[in-house]
């Protein structure tokens, strides 16, 4: 049964998943095109330099992407229940709701941390050749709470996307809007250190709040 | 697991209404706040102030006295020689010291330090400047350092490669001069926007403190002595143009000290009390006072020092207002990281 919920997720977003890995690591790449550009153009020496006093990083176009990736895998997965109204046939499986909600989601994260995992991947490959480690550190250091709100982008949109009331699905979106702001406050790179676990085990607990939505839903609760 | 995923809910909305509604109120309600422009006066022998609001600029004394602008130049011929010298209007003497307009220029120096310069993530990645090179501009080096639990490591940046032999050169030296791995502190200034280069004070594994330079390639290295008792927690170089200093630095007790040059001579800003890690510091210095600014949570305190004993002449206060409604935060001045806190 978990095989056959799993592959269902997968014809569901088998298409954006390759879409998003694209556009990931065409973003990761470009960005790396510019690291290397800068360092022929400028030298090594300056760009260190620049990175060490005014904490360059070479990623900023980065910024948002992790969060739309997870947002679009959201209503990618999602939208379709409850548009084709099939999430009622769905929590009717043999298996618990729970079971299923936490599948379904389960599948959300894992290829989420796989796209992020492959993007981190590509860009320290590339920095680690030509910056010396702290450097590279600082970069991840950056990008690290960006791929941490696109995992919570995904819950919350989930979140937003199951709840079948509108009126608790606008609280919903202005709660989510702010707790994501959350992820985007380092006025430097590392600057969420020690705060950075924390943090990702809060947006994973996230997922509690996507079992509200579904409880409000099989209750029957509608506008 | 619905009463939990409730929980969460709700321990959401909590910090949610801790973050915003504090943020919103205090954003709405932020009053225009300046303490003035405050420096010690070698004429007045007192503090001189200027106060701006929406009425105006207005130069007074601390007893209240109000002057005119050209009239208050005159009160700080030292900070405003250059607009004295231009007017023909900067003295022979001041306190019966003679003083000419480049001796006065010379000594002037402005020194900031703010908590979010200390309280910040730092790469680990430095640069070590050659000190003596010959030549008047000074040059950003080739390679960069990083410090290790047994040494220093220097990279040459082109390759991304460590540079073994100058590594050990510098390790070696600085084991031979006293220094034990690894380095708690460091504070140095590299940047080619200076006159000259001193390279970096730092504090050993026993907080012995230190000076490393390169001079002409080579380690320079040197103990700095300290007083009896004085544990050194915060260094900061200061490279000020009349080369009096080498740097300040705070003790576990939160007290100034300055590293006087040359001989290296430690000495202690008399009076000026300075938390680096939450409290921004200003100092204005001149041929002969210094004006410490502390700018702590509930005043902005000053402090008259005497530029060649750093004996405390004269303290002012000014209390801030603490009307703020507490709340929580993820970011503050005082700090560059982002983690909850109240505040």
């Amino acid at each position: 049964m978990y095989k056959a919920l799993l592959y269902k997720e997968w014809i569901k977003s088998r298409w954006y998943l390759a879409a998003a890995l694209v556009v990931l690591v065409a973003f990761s790449a470009y960005a790396m095109v510019r690291l290397y550009r800068a360092l022929a153009m400028m030298g090594a020496g300056h760009i260190w330099e620049v990175m060490v006093t005014r904490h360059a990083v070479f990623v900023e176009q980065m910024e948002y992407l992790p969060l739309l990736a997870g947002l679009l895998l959201a209503v990618v997965q999602f939208a379709p229940e409850m548009h084709r109204k099939c999430l009622k046939l769905t929590l009717h499986l043999p298996l618990s709701a729970l079971r299923t909600t936490g599948m379904m989601l389960l599948f959300g994260l894992a290829v989420l941390a796989l796209l992020f995992g492959v993007s981190l991947a590509v860009i320290v490959a590339s920095a680690s050749p030509v910056l010396a480690r702290e450097l590279v550190a600082q970069i991840a250091g950056m990008l690290l709470p960006w791929y941490a709100a696109g995992w919570a982008a995904y819950l919350f949109a989930a979140w937003v996307i199951l709840e079948p009331t509108w009126r608790r699905r606008l609280l919903n979106i202005l709660m989510s809007v702010l707790l994501l702001r959350i992820f985007f406050l380092a006025p430097v790179p590392r600057a969420y250190a020690g705060f950075l676990p924390f943090l990702i085990g809060a947006t994973l607990l996230a997922a509690s709040l996507v079992w509200l939505s579904v409880v409000r839903f099989t209750a029957g609760k509608q506008d | 697991m619905t009463r939990f995923s409730k929980l969460f809910f709700g321990l959401l909305v909590v910090v949610l209404l801790l973050w915003q509604v504090p943020w919103a109120v205090n954003y709405l309600t932020v009053e225009r706040h300046a303490t003035p422009f405050t420096l010690y006066s070698e004429v007045l022998n007192d503090f001189a102030l200027i106060r701006r609001d929406d009425g105006g600029i207005e130069y007074a004394d601390r007893r209240g006295n109000r002057y005119e602008q050209h009239q208050f130049d005159s009160l700080l011929p030292l900070f405003y020689a250059r607009q004295l010298v231009a007017d023909g209007r900067f003295p022979d003497s001041i306190g019966g010291r003679p003083v000419s307009p480049r001796e006065a220029q010379a000594a002037t120096f402005v020194f900031r330090a703010t908590p979010q310069g200390i309280n910040t993530p730092t790469p680990g990645i430095r640069f070590l400047m050659e000190s003596m090179s010959g030549r008047v501009d000074l040059e950003m080096p080739a390679d960069a350092f990083r410090l290790t639990d047994d040494g220093i490591e220097f990279i040459d940046m082109a390759a991304n490669r460590i540079e073994l032999q100058k590594s050990a050169r510098f390790t070696e030296t600085m084991r031979r001069k006293g220094v034990r791995f690894p380095v708690t502190e460091i504070s140095g200034n590299p940047t080619t926007r200076k006159e000259y280069d001193e390279g970096y004070v730092l504090l050993d594994a026993d907080r012995q403190m230190f000076h490393l330079k390169m001079v002409q390639g080579r380690p320079y290295v040197r103990a700095i002595a300290l007083p009896e008792g004085v544990r050194p927690e915060h260094l900061f170089i200061t490279e000020f143009h009349s080369r009096r200093t080498l740097a300040l630095l705070t003790d576990d007790r939160n007290r100034l000290y300055a590293v006087c040059m040359p001989g290296y001579e430690v000495r202690r800003v008399e009076g000026v009390a300075y938390d680096p890690l939450r409290e921004s510091i200003s100092i204005i210095g001149t041929l002969l006072h210094w004006t410490v600014c502390v700018e702590g949570a509930s005043a902005e305190r000053y402090y008259a020092v005497a530029a060649d004993n750093l004996a405390l002449l004269d303290t002012l206060s000014y209390p801030l207002s603490g009307r703020h409604l507490p709340g929580l935060v993820f970011t503050s001045s005082r700090d560059n990281y982002v983690r909850p806190r109240m505040q």
